[in-house]
């Protein structure tokens, strides 16, 4: 059997983990989407570039971290940060930029500035874009976040490690079903913030 | 760096051949089953929300917890790997083929049935290719996803470039990490390239618009 304090432990550390590299992707990645609508040359390289990496195993991002910054809890936090960075940026980007013109002119008419139109036309109206997004970066990091532990993050990870090291199913259930619940958790919680933030009449059907 | 080292003493040649092997075989299935799931669904759509919500699901579980998960029924090694390639794959393979089939535009189907030919030539040679260039895209999402996962077999002893990777992590060897590393990672965009190439193509062929 496993403690029910270690679970509680590896189960905190993991939260830490997951959601400390989600919302350092979101801080980055949502002004680097925006700062893409000021330069067509920026954003056609930063999705190119967002394209290339998706491709790439996350194993391999993980064990590519560790040359450059080691192991333990940042490199960790790295290594997630860059794999949710890019459907963030890719998906508010995408959201931003396919607004109407139509309505960005109305908008100008009315005389609004440039950063009132991001703020109160473009966002509202990338919102389920942005949301997809994030909520797919969210399920992503919840992954890597297990992954991780090979690399020295703590978490639940660790215990799946050590249960596959010595076949202690307890363990790896242990490691496993907390992350899988949390995986599920996290999709309905962020549906649901997304039909809460999304004014009506904008994108949902 | 030595590169040749590396190479050599990881066996990487045989080590590409494994990874290979285990991502043919879990695609090829995946397109299989994906396709006949989607037809399937298309004859019954009233089974595709649920069948689709199932999928999405699963698609949230981290792939390592997928992969332990799948160790009491299917052992160590390649078994469990693809069987968790398979069921990430599914899901976009599925729901293409099924949203290929039913968003055919109406006129092509009347001038189908207008000429005589029975629903299931409208099927086969109607919607099915005008299908392809979604299914196309659906398989080129597998192609990522059963990358990944294939890589993160070398963890539970399937062999594959996961292993070295592995390896190197241990040893915390820096020529195994960023020569196996950036191994996987080109390979990984050669074959989602060929991907694209085959989608473009596809699209030029059968596209809509």
């Amino acid at each position: 059997m496993v403690g029910v304090e270690r679970v509680l432990g590896a189960f905190g550390e993991h939260l830490v983990l997951t959601y400390a590299s989600l919302f350092l992707s979101i801080a980055v990645g949502i002004p680097l989407a925006i700062l893409s609508l000021k330069s067509k040359r920026l954003a056609s390289f930063i999705m190119g570039f967002a394209n290339l990496v998706q491709a790439i195993p996350s194993f391999a991002v993980v064990a590519i971290v560790v040359p450059l910054l080691g192991i333990g809890f940042t490199p960790a936090v790295f290594a997630i940060f860059l794999r949710a960075l890019l459907p963030i940026v890719k998906n508010t980007y995408v959201g931003l930029s396919e607004v109407d013109e139509a309505m960005i002119d109305a908008a100008r008419g009315i005389g609004l500035t440039e950063w009132e139109i991001i703020r109160y036309v473009r966002f509202p109206h990338a919102y389920p874009a942005m949301f997809a997004g994030i909520k797919f970066a969210a399920v992503l990091a919840n992954s890597i976040a297990i992954l991780t532990a090979i690399i020295g993050s703590g978490g639940l990870g660790s215990l799946v490690f050590e249960g596959l090291a010595s076949f202690n199913t307890d363990k790896i259930l242990a490691g496993s079903i907390p992350a899988i619940l949390m995986a599920v958790f996290i999709d309905i919680s962020f549906s649901y913030l997304e039909k809460r933030v999304t004014p009506e009449g904008i994108g949902g059907g | 760096m030595d590169i040749r080292w590396v190479w050599e003493s990881q066996n990487l040649a045989q080590r590409t051949l494994e990874h290979l092997r285990m991502f043919g075989i879990a695609l090829a299935l995946s397109v299989v089953i994906g396709v006949l799931l989607g037809l399937y669904l298309y004859r019954r759509p009233k089974l595709a929300p649920i069948a689709f919500n199932v999928l999405n699901i699963l698609e949230t579980v981290p792939t390592l917890a997928l992969l332990v998960l799948l160790l009491p029924l299917l052992g160590l090694g390649e078994k469990p790997t693809i069987a968790a390639s398979v069921i990430y794959s599914i899901l976009p393979i599925a729901r293409n083929t099924y949203t290929g089939l039913t968003s055919v535009e109406r006129s092509y189907i009347e001038v189908a049935k207008a000429i005589g030919l029975s629903e299931r030539e409208v099927l086969l040679k109607v919607r099915f290719p005008l299908a392809l260039p979604l299914i196309a895209a659906g398989v080129r999402i597998a192609v990522v996803f059963t990358m990944g996962v294939v890589t993160l077999g070398g963890l539970i002893a399937a062999g594959g470039l996961g292993a070295p990777i592995q390896t190197g992590i241990h040893l915390y060897d820096r020529d195994i990490i960023i020569v196996t590393g950036l191994w996987v990672g080109a390979l990984a965009l050669i074959l989602d390239g060929v991907a694209a190439l085959i989608e473009r193509y596809l699209r030029d062929r059968y596209g809509r618009r």
